[in-house]
């Protein structure tokens, strides 16, 4: 109904510029009308081409070539002797009469087809922009999503659309409107298929007044939906790519952490194998102290061993996303105390010090996840720095997160591999000097974020530090205050 | 030899039943084992053994749910297996009537101490429960409510002496921080981990030597407590 109604309106528009040609010539007519006796017939003719020309100029050849006829006529009528009737007495006026109506005609035709070559003219330059401006738009968009917008925004502003829809189709289908709400009931005036070499991408649904598409338009939004139809391949064939490269990568990581996993499993199998088989063996007896020793070493190892497990699998599930932390509102010295004391018969070289205030409020946190923190850090503390020296954990609360500082007397790190030290498989020194999967400080960092903190390396005067915070305020509450009953029984 | 404790082993892991199965027959117990949940199922209502050791991970049934089923018909003492990352799991065992747990790996000492305890805690249901708990230079006495640091009476308030006295009866177990939560505080706290970490703490101050390191309550990370006591 409503593109009835759109319909009504063109053809009300066409009638009103014959209307305006006709007023213009009625009101020409009435001056000249006016003039008569002054102005030659003659002249009246050649005034006459004035109107008919700028009238043709507006509005094309078949006003133009009406309002030639209609003034013919009025010249007739009005200005040719006998006045008021359309029959000719002099042979003069016969031949100004005709050749009046041969210029003017003349004129018109001319007049329209310069108009109707300059229209042709400027819609082609227009066609050549928009198509300009659609390809330089889309050249360097490698994302599905920003074509399909420019391309329903174009279509949209060519067609002088009320609404459009853009659908595309494949593996990961996803529709763009413009504008922005739900589409007309009434079914779409004009689809138009998305295609490319290997298929139909989708399609482009066009709700407009003028249901009518003329072949320039035709040929406009083949040339659109073409262009679209190769942004987009372009734009998926990228992503395919970087997919490609994501896969390559982690197979890369992956034969990286197969090839250090598999060596770091074989030295504590070596041990665990060598001390067992010749415990089987018999080769040592049974009450000689190597007995204890080999055993000792088996029992040790196999603990290694486990630990090297559960590092990759922290790993694996960080890398994941599966790292979730189940907090809950934990007392820090608590943690710390059952790491050193799980830690203890590898802190015997060392000295671990305590430096945590009693009045820190309880943090949330994962316990088991923390422990795993500071079991990381104060073990890679252990491992590099010198025997006698001291290890320090402090802790303190700064605004609204708590910081935490693990740091040693070891060896420091070059600065610009402060940050690298928590990557991957990194190592400061050779890999063959020092144990470990080079997995222990990534998994703190993984661990750390997870919870919402922060963690870093810094050198300081005599060695290294590791710090990390740790936000206080759990889902906008702030550590409880526990009401306690001091009463003795 | 026929009166020696009756140990059923539900695990699918043909070493680790081999191992256990070794040591226990080793240290004079009798042994039964079982690699699916359905045989261990039909094994415990045909022997009806002294204690279960189970494995959660089964191939043909969830480990929680055989611990359910066994708790519908039987008392008799559950220690689950698990490896290491399924605190959830072992939680809710516990919670579902398991005795008390082993990570995988363990060491032989923690399995032996761990049924152990579980089978002093089933034979004592029956019987009368030891009134006087001792652990290093502590002493409790259940019946009197005192508790003491060598020859020195220890003033715990009124929560904290609940607290320890239902750790101290359950010596050697774990236990979770729902149970001890609904125990102590009741069931409309069973969420409120939160008292726990800062009672144990006001304890551990009160009775151990260092309260950083404690000796006698254990911290079971992501379960909740283990009371030690002198054997």
């Amino acid at each position: 109904m409503n593109s009835v109604n759109m319909q009504n309106f063109s053809f009300l528009s066409r009638l009103w510029q014959y209307l305006i040609a006709f007023l213009l010539i009625a009101s020409v007519t009435v001056l000249f009308f006016a003039l008569r006796d002054v102005l030659d017939t003659t002249l009246i003719a050649l005034l006459y081409l004035i109107p008919l020309g700028i009238i043709t100029a507006y509005w094309g050849l078949g006003p133009g070539i009406t309002s030639a006829l209609i003034t013919f006529l009025t010249f007739n009528y009005f200005f040719i002797q006998p006045y008021y009737t359309l029959t000719v007495h002099r042979p003069a006026d016969v031949v100004i009469l005709m050749v009046f109506l041969i210029v003017a005609i003349v004129i018109s035709q001319l007049v329209g087809r310069a108009q109707a070559g300059l229209a042709a003219a400027t819609a082609r330059e227009r066609e050549a922009t928009q198509l300009y401006e659609l390809s330089t738009a889309f050249a360097g968009l490698p994302n599905d999503h920003a074509i399909v917008q420019i391309l329903a925004k174009q279509v949209y502003a060519v067609a002088q659309g009320e609404y459009v829809e853009l659908n595309v189709t494949g593996a990961h289908p996803f529709a763009y409107r413009l504008p922005e709400i739900e589409p007309p009931l009434r079914s779409p005036e004009l689809i138009i298929p998305i295609e490319a070499a290997r298929g139909v991408l989708g399609e482009i649904r066009l709700w407009r007044a003028a249901p009518v598409i003329s072949p320039r338009e035709k040929r406009l939004f083949q040339t659109f939906t073409s262009q679209g139809a190769l942004a987009l391949e372009r734009a998926w064939l990228a992503q395919a790519e970087s997919r490609a490269r994501v896969l390559e990568e982690s197979d890369q990581l992956k034969s990286a952490i197969l090839s250090s996993v598999s060596h770091e499993l074989r030295t504590p199998l070596s041990t665990i194998k060598a001390a067992a088989s010749s415990l089987r063996g018999k080769q040592v007896s049974w009450d000689s102290p190597a007995r204890t020793e080999l055993i000792a070493a088996i029992d040790d190892e196999a603990d290694h061993l486990n630990m090297l497990v559960g590092n990759l699998l922290d790993m694996s599930r960080i890398e994941s996303g599966a790292l979730k932390p189940k907090r809950e509102w934990n007392i820090l010295p608590e943690i710390i105390g059952s790491v050193l004391a799980r830690m203890k018969h590898l802190a015997e070289e060392h000295q671990i010090k305590v430096d945590v205030p009693e009045s820190l409020p309880l943090v949330p946190v994962d316990y088991v996840q923390m422990e795993q923190v500071f079991t990381n850090l104060v073990s890679n503390s252990l491992k590099y720095a010198p025997a006698n020296s001291v290890v320090c954990i402090r802790a303190q609360v700064e605004d609204e997160s708590i910081h935490v500082q693990v740091s040693n007397q070891g060896p420091q790190v070059p600065p610009q591999d402060l940050k690298r030290i928590f990557d991957k498989f990194y190592r400061i020194t050779a890999a063959d000097k020092v144990t470990g999967t080079g997995l222990g400080l990534s998994i703190c960092k993984g661990i750390i974020e997870a919870h919402g903190g922060n963690i870093w390396a810094e050198n300081i005067p005599d060695g290294l530090a590791f710090n990390f915070t740790l936000p206080l305020i759990w889902d906008g509450a702030r550590p409880p205050q526990l009401p306690m009953d001091t009463e003795a029984e | 030899m026929s009166n020696a404790p009756h140990i059923l082993v539900i695990d699918d892991e043909r070493q680790i039943l081999r191992a256990i199965r070794t040591i226990l027959t080793e240290k004079q117990f009798r042994v039964t084992t079982a690699s699916r949940g359905e045989e261990g199922l039909a094994l415990a209502a045909a022997n009806e053994p002294d204690l279960v050791i189970l494995d959660l991970g089964l191939p043909d049934m969830d480990g929680v749910e055989v611990c359910q089923r066994l708790r519908e018909w039987t008392q008799t003492p559950i220690i689950i297996l698990s490896v290491r990352d399924s605190e959830r799991d072992k939680v809710a065992a516990l919670d579902m009537g398991a005795d008390d747990y082993l990570t995988k790996p363990f060491g032989i000492e923690e399995l032996l101490a761990r049924v152990r305890v579980a089978l002093r805690h089933s034979s004592r249901m029956q019987g009368t429960q030891s009134k006087v708990v001792n652990a290093g230079t502590i002493t409790i006495d259940l019946a009197f409510h005192i508790v003491k640091r060598g020859d020195e009476e220890v003033k715990l308030t009124g929560r904290e002496y609940k607290l320890l006295a239902y750790l101290a009866s359950n010596h050697g177990r774990v236990l979770t921080h729902q149970s001890i939560l609904t125990h102590v505080w009741g069931p409309e706290d069973a969420d409120h981990t939160e008292y726990l970490r800062v009672y144990m703490r006001q304890l551990r101050k009160k009775l151990e030597l260092d309260p950083e390191r404690p000796q006698y309550i254990l911290t079971e990370p992501g379960i909740g407590y283990r009371f030690i006591a002198d054997e």
